[in-house]
């Protein structure tokens, strides 16, 4: 089995091998014959990822982000490109792939509805890589709490533990990468919070690797380690949700006035800047500073400090990950994290 | 237990499941499969009078055939719509013994649930009419199984164009009619015909073995190779062609569609 590591040298000049490179694409393409053409739903996508990470695909509708998913777990053929998990190339159409990969695709829609929670769990234990294992299943069972339902047919159940049911039945085969599609499609919010916790808890416990995909914000930045953003088949930023956030930190300064600012000072700063003007709840002037920098900071400071309005409030606004991923995707602004 | 035990033991236990939890349906399905057989009878005899009687056995053994057939076929050939339908044919392509295996094993399943069902049903067509057949287990069962394999390889080829394709609800209808037609056809015809059709070949054997006596050594050595050529040329293409269908989907990445 081929499998890939980098050395790497940590801050105090140690030499160390990092993680082993256990997803890998290279030029990953995937382009579908219409009637209106040709479209290219994933386009020249190229990534590794290192064993133990969980990484979250973001993009809005139409992304790709499911179509790399399924090349990825060989259900569906690149037109062009390689993908490999494990170091077993995934579209040799050979299924030893699945000795380390699983995945739940679509939400809830991976489960038979008719067998009990227990019972999915036996036979997909049973059609993965090892026997089943009584233990195991238990324990899966309890820690998506599911304990009174494990007997219980899955059509009987709410929309979220039929979700968790299926996300029990992807881990109970127990390998050690795992893809998570959407694992909160359709969810409402309490259920949403509810099974982020018990995602939160499965992926740590075992440490798998897992690339997980969602519209849900806050389930990919309490996940996941890194970030890869894609808009239109590409990937248009892909670092670190740390870095991410870092990046867009202190962009955007937010001043409020105690009236509005001169003409002049305003032609100054949107000329200068890339300025919002608004008001506050007490109908005070207020003017958000976007893309800002330290340099620029300082710049805003000295042009307002000469002139009438005076200065009653600074907030630097600390962007969320929906923050993040709007601006990237809107502006299509890159941060690829080589 | 075996790698291949352990898929097997994982379909046969579902299934199981499937049927007692649903014995009504189960149920209600060999009702239907009766009614159907005593409206062919009682309906035929009215309008044929004796002429009716003098082919009643081969009628039953017929009805008995495409009882066997009917479920081997369709169950290969909607099973992969239905798990495209649940969600779960994604599922079982991601298992380590892949998506062929998997439907091989609730084939397998299948064949002995319905050559059950058919043998059932038999005895209650045999009740109605009064007639007795030679039921020689031995005989029938290994004939049964092999004629069914033919079935079965057209089953692969409907699954593999009904993933493609998906909504092909009406060539798969139609195509139980042809069984009709395949199963009689040794009364009307023989030759080189029969051992090239599928399902013609068994059925005629099986008429032989249930009507006249025969038994599975009595029949000739040539006769047994042809059938089993037969049925294993039918698999072995309709398997290939679903495998390189399955191929096609994944191309068209609408493998979970339906």
């Amino acid at each position: 089995m081929e499998t890939e590591s980098a050395v790497t040298h940590s801050d105090n000049g140690q030499t160390q091998t990092a993680s082993e490179t256990v997803i890998q694409t290279r030029g990953l393409t995937k382009s579908f014959a219409t009637e209106s053409g040709e479209i290219v739903a994933v386009d020249d996508v190229s990534f590794a990822i290192d064993e133990g990470t969980v990484v979250g695909v973001l993009g809005p509708n139409g992304a790709g982000k499911t179509t790399t998913i399924k090349m990825l777990l060989g259900l569906v053929r690149p037109t062009s490109g390689t993908a490999s998990i494990h170091g077993v190339d995934v579209d040799s159409a050979s299924s030893e792939i699945y000795d380390y990969v699983s995945g739940m695709l679509e939400g809830a829609r991976n489960v038979y509805w008719r067998l009990t929670v227990r019972e999915n769990l036996r036979f997909f234990s049973r059609i993965g890589n090892e026997p089943a294992n009584p233990d195991r299943i238990e324990r899966l069972i309890a820690q998506v709490g599911l304990e009174e339902k494990a007997d219980e047919p899955i059509n009987d159940l709410s929309r979220g533990m039929k979700q968790k049911a299926s996300i029990a039945c992807t881990l109970v085969r127990n390998t050690p990468t795992v893809f998570l599609d959407e694992p909160t499609l359709g969810l409402d919010v309490e259920s949403s919070i509810e099974l982020r916790e018990s995602l939160k808890d499965l992926v740590r416990r075992d440490e798998r690797t897992v690339l997980v995909s969602s519209h849900d914000m806050e389930v990919i930045q309490d996940l996941c380690d890194r970030v890869i953003i894609m808009a239109d088949g590409e990937i248009i930023a892909d670092d670190t949700v740390e870095s991410l956030l870092q990046s867009f930190s202190t962009r955007t300064l937010r001043l409020t006035l105690d009236a509005a600012p001169p003409p002049e000072l305003r032609t100054v700063l949107d000329s200068r800047f890339e300025v919002r003007h608004g008001t506050d709840t007490r109908n005070r002037h207020q003017l958000e500073v976007v893309g800002i920098d330290e340099d620029g900071f300082y710049e805003v400071f000295d042009l307002i400090e000469p002139a009438q309005p005076t200065l009653v409030e600074v907030d630097t606004l600390t962007p969320d990950l929906e923050d993040v991923f709007l601006r990237v995707v809107d502006e299509g602004e890159v941060s690829v994290d080589e | 237990m075996s790698e291949y035990g352990r898929l097997f033991a994982a379909v046969f236990e579902k299934q199981t499941i499937l049927l007692k939890r649903y014995w009504f349906n189960t149920l209600m399905l060999l009702v239907a499969m009766y009614i159907m057989f005593a409206m062919v009878f009682f309906g035929g005899q009215r309008i044929a009078g004796d002429g009716f009687e003098s082919t009643l056995d081969v009628t039953v053994v017929g009805f008995f055939l495409f009882i066997a057939a009917s479920a081997a076929y369709f169950d290969v050939a909607r099973s992969v719509m239905e798990e495209a339908q649940w969600g779960t044919l994604e599922q079982l392509y991601m298992s380590r013994f892949g998506l062929g295996s998997v439907l091989a094993a609730r084939t397998v399943f299948n064949i002995l649930f319905s050559s059950g069902v058919s043998l059932v049903l038999l005895g209650l067509m045999l009740l109605t009419t009064g007639r007795s057949l030679s039921v020689d287990v031995i005989t029938v069962f290994p004939l049964l199984v092999v004629t069914l394999l033919s079935v079965i390889g057209l089953g692969y080829v409907i699954a593999g164009l009904s993933l493609l394709y998906k909504r092909i609800e009406n060539v798969q209808q139609l195509l139980q009619f042809v069984f009709i037609g395949l199963i009689a056809l040794p009364s009307v015809l023989d030759g080189i015909v029969l051992g090239v059709v599928p399902l013609s070949f068994g059925s005629g054997m099986i008429t032989s073995a249930m009507t006249e006596g025969v038994r599975l050594w009595q029949f000739p050595a040539a006769e047994l190779i042809v059938l089993l050529a037969n049925s294993g040329v039918y698999l072995v293409i309709g398997y290939a062609a679903f495998d390189r269908l399955v191929e096609r989907t994944r191309d068209h990445g609408t493998l979970g569609h339906y």
